[in-house]
C-alpha cells in the first residue's frame, strides 16, 4: 500500500513506521479508543475533504492499529508475539517490503510531522514544497479532485530540483514521470554517479538512439555500396514510405534517377557540392525563368550544405573546407529563400530543377516529387542527389516539405545531431517559412476545380451523416447522393427565399427574423411552437445561449437586443 | 462577460454547426448580401429540420415498400412530397 500512494513528502510507509513507534502500547484501552475515535472522526472529515487515498489507508491502518493496540494492550505488554493484528501486519510489511521510496532519503527526513493528526500531513508536504521554494503549487494542493495529480507534479518538480541541486550532473529532471521510481530508486540506493550513462540514456531517449557516430569509414562503404547496388527495390521500397509521392509516376522516375544517381553519386562528398552547383547551373539554362531555378539551386545549395554538414560530421573525413561551403550555403540559401518566396508558385509550375532534364512541366513537377521522395528515402546515401532531390520535392510539394524534413532527421539517426542543429536549424527554419510562403498562392495545377468542390461535398456530407442518422436504417450509396442533390438544391432556395425576405424588409443584411419567417412559412414555427422552442430542443447548449436571450447578472442581457 | 462564468469544460460540442461552411456557402450564393451573426446557426438549425423531415418521410417510404434499406426512390419520393416546403423541381 505504500507504492501506490505517491503524495505527500512523508510516505505511507514512513508515516506508518511513526504511528507503530510512537504509539505506546502500554496506554489504556479507553483514551486510546477514544483517542481512535475523535482520530477517526477527524480522519473522515478530513479525508471527505480530499479524496487522497493515502489518508484514507493512513486513517484506516492508524485507527486499526490504534484499536489492536488497546485490543491487546491488557493482554500483552508489548506486541512481539502476538496474534495477527494489522499492527504485526504492517509491520511486517515495512520491514519485508522493499524500500522503494519514491523520494529522496534526504527530502523525505525533513518535515517530521505529529503521526496523529492527518491535516499536518497534508500540510507538511506544502510545507515541504514551500521549502523547495515551489510555493505556486500549494493553492494546487488545496483541490480536491485533482490532489493526486497535483502531488504527483508537485512530486515531479521537486524530484527534478533536489535532483538538481544533489547530482548536477544527472539529466534527470526531464522526464520523472515514468522514471521518477527507477531515477530515485537508482539515486536513492546509490547516491553516486555510478550510473551516469544509464538514466542518461533513458532520460533523453534522442541522445540514446544515436550512439556517437564513428563511422568515418561505415558511411564511405554505405556510399559505395549504394553506387554499386542497383537502386530500383530501394526506391520502390522507399517510395511507398512517403505519403505524397505519386505512385503512378514512380516507375519511370525510377529509370530516370538511375543514370541521375550513379553519376552523382559517383562523385565524392567533396567534390558533390562543386559538381552540384554545376549540374544546377545546366538546370538554370533549361528553365526560363532565372530567379526560381536560382532559388532553386539556393535551395539544393542549402540542402546540399544540411546533407554535406551530416556527412562531413559523421564521417569527419573533411575538415574545415566542408563546413565553410556549409555555412556559406546555408546563408546563401537563407538569403535566397526569403528574396524568392513568392516565385515558388512559378518554380513549381515550371516544374523546377532536375539537372538536366528537359521536360514539360507537370512531368517535372511528378519526377521531382518523386525523386524528392526517393531521394529522401536514401538520404544518406548520395547526398547529392538526395539533396537536389529534397530541393525539387520540397519545392514541388509543400506537404512532402514536412515530411522532408522529419524523413531526413529520422534517415540521420545514426550521426550527431550536435553538428546538424545549426545547419539543421537553418534549413527548418527556413522550410517552415517555405510552405507558408508555398501555401499562398494557388497552385495552377491541372486541379483547379477541386478545392472548390472539396469542402462544399464536405460540409455536406456531415448533413448527408445527419440524414442516415435520422434515418436509422441502412441507405444505399445511390441514395446517399440523391441526399447531396437535395441538400445542394435546398441551399440554393434558402438563400433565394433569405434574399427574398430580407429586400422585402428593405434590408441587406439576412437578419434572424427572415430566419423565422422562413421557418414559419415551411411550417416549423407556428403559434403553439416558438422558435426558441425548437432552438432549445435541436440545438446544443453553447449555441442555444448564442441564440436566445437570456437575462444575467448585472442587469443585462445577453445576446443583447 | 455573461458567457465568461462557463467553466471550460464543455468546449467540445458534439454535432456542431459547419459554421464556416454555411458562411461560405451563403456568401458563394449571394455575394451581395450579408448573414448576421447568429444568423448562420438558426440556418444549421433549419437544415437540421429539414434533413430530420426528409430522412422520415424516406424511412417511411422504404418500410411501405417492405424494404429494408433505403432506396434512391424512396428519397426521391420524399423529397417530392416535402417539396412544398421548398419548391424543389421534381428531378
Amino acid at each position: 500500500m505504500a507504492d501506490h500512494n505517491p503524495d505527500g513528502d512523508p510516505t505511507p510507509r514512513t508515516l506508518l513506521r511513526r504511528v507503530l513507534d510512537t504509539a505506546d502500547p502500554r496506554t489504556p484501552r479507553r483514551p486510546r479508543s477514544a483517542r481512535a475515535g475523535a482520530q477517526r472522526a477527524l480522519l473522515e472529515t478530513a479525508s471527505s475533504r480530499r479524496l487522497s487515498g493515502q489518508t484514507k489507508t493512513i486513517a484506516k491502518g492508524r485507527s486499526r492499529g490504534a484499536r489492536s493496540i488497546g485490543r491487546s494492550a491488557h493482554v500483552q505488554a508489548r506486541g512481539h508475539l502476538e496474534e495477527q493484528t494489522p499492527r504485526t501486519l504492517l509491520k511486517n510489511i515495512l520491514l519485508t517490503a522493499p524500500e522503494s521510496s519514491i523520494l529522496m532519503p534526504e527530502s523525505v527526513v525533513k518535515p517530521v510531522p505529529a503521526p496523529q493528526v492527518v491535516q499536518p500531513s497534508r500540510r507538511e508536504s506544502s510545507r515541504g514544497s514551500l521549502e523547495l521554494q515551489l510555493p505556486e503549487l500549494e493553492p494546487s494542493t488545496t483541490l480536491a479532485p485533482g490532489l493526486l495529480a497535483p502531488g504527483r507534479r508537485k512530486q515531479r518538480l521537486r524530484l527534478s530540483m533536489f535532483q538538481q541541486g544533489v547530482d548536477q550532473g544527472l539529466p534527470l529532471s526531464q522526464e520523472p514521470q515514468g522514471n521518477a521510481d527507477a531515477s530515485s530508486l537508482t539515486s536513492s540506493l546509490n547516491l553516486t554517479f555510478a550510473t551516469p550513462l544509464q538514466p542518461q540514456s533513458v532520460q533523453r531517449p534522442g541522445l540514446a538512439r544515436r550512439p556517437p557516430a564513428r563511422r568515418a569509414v561505415d558511411v564511405g562503404a554505405f556510399l559505395r555500396d549504394l553506387r554499386d547496388t542497383s537502386l530500383a527495390p530501394p526506391n520502390i521500397v522507399l517510395e511507398d514510405t512517403q505519403p505524397f509521392s505519386q505512385p503512378t509516376v514512380g516507375s519511370p522516375n525510377v529509370y530516370h534517377s538511375l543514370p541521375c544517381t550513379p553519376h552523382t553519386g559517383a562523385e565524392d562528398a567533396e567534390q558533390a557540392a562543386g559538381r552540384r552547383t554545376q549540374s544546377s547551373g545546366p538546370g538554370l539554362q533549361n528553365n526560363s525563368p532565372g530567379k526560381p531555378a536560382q532559388f532553386l539551386a539556393g535551395e539544393a545549395e542549402e540542402v546540399d550544405a544540411f546533407a554535406l554538414g551530416f556527412l562531413s560530421t559523421s564521417s569527419g573525413v573533411s575538415g574545415e573546407d566542408e563546413v565553410e561551403p556549409l555555412h556559406s550555403g546555408v546563408e546563401e540559401a537563407e538569403k535566397k529563400m526569403e528574396e524568392e518566396g513568392v516565385s515558388v508558385s512559378e518554380m513549381e509550375a515550371t516544374g523546377a530543377q532536375g539537372p538536366s532534364r528537359a521536360e514539360e512541366p507537370e512531368g517535372h513537377t511528378q519526377v521531382t516529387e518523386a525523386e524528392g521522395s526517393q531521394g529522401t528515402a536514401e538520404a544518406e546515401g548520395p547526398g547529392a542527389s538526395s539533396g537536389d532531390e529534397d530541393a525539387s520535392s520540397r519545392a514541388a510539394s509543400p506537404e512532402s516539405a514536412s515530411s522532408t524534413p522529419e524523413s531526413l532527421q529520422a534517415r540521420r539517426h545514426h550521426q550527431f545531431p550536435e553538428p546538424a542543429p545549426p545547419p539543421g536549424a537553418a534549413v527548418l527554419s527556413s522550410e517552415p517559412a517555405e510552405p507558408l510562403l508555398v501555401r499562398r498562392p494557388p497552385r495552377p495545377r491541372t486541379t483547379g476545380p477541386r478545392p472548390r468542390q472539396d469542402p462544399h461535398k464536405a460540409g455536406l456530407s456531415h448533413y448527408v451523416k445527419l440524414f442516415s442518422f435520422f434515418a436509422k436504417m441502412p441507405m444505399e450509396r445511390k441514395a446517399l447522393e440523391m441526399v447531396e442533390k437535395c441538400l445542394d438544391k435546398y441551399f440554393q432556395h434558402l438563400c433565394d427565399d433569405l434574399e427574398v425576405f430580407a429586400a422585402h424588409a428593405g434590408r441587406k443584411t439576412v437578419k434572424p427574423e427572415d430566419l423565422e419567417l422562413l421557418m414559419r412559412r415551411q411550417g416549423l414555427v407556428t403559434d403553439q411552437v416558438s422558435l426558441h422552442v425548437l432552438v432549445e430542443r435541436h440545438l446544443p447548449l453553447e449555441y442555444r445561449q448564442l441564440l436566445i436571450p437570456c437575462a444575467y447578472s448585472g442587469n443585462s442581457v445577453f445576446p443583447a437586443q | 462577460m455573461a458567457l465568461s462564468t462557463i467553466v471550460s469544460q464543455k468546449k467540445q460540442i458534439k454535432r456542431k454547426a459547419p459554421r464556416g461552411f454555411l458562411k461560405r456557402v451563403f456568401r458563394r450564393q449571394k455575394p451581395q448580401l450579408r448573414l448576421e451573426k447568429s444568423g448562420d446557426l438558426l440556418v444549421h438549425l433549419n437544415c437540421l429540420l429539414f434533413v430530420h423531415r426528409l430522412a422520415e418521410e424516406s424511412r417511411t417510404n422504404a418500410c411501405e415498400s417492405k424494404c429494408r434499406v433505403i432506396n434512391k426512390e424512396h428519397v426521391l419520393a420524399a423529397a417530392k412530397v416535402k417539396s412544398r416546403f421548398l419548391f424543389l423541381s421534381k428531378n
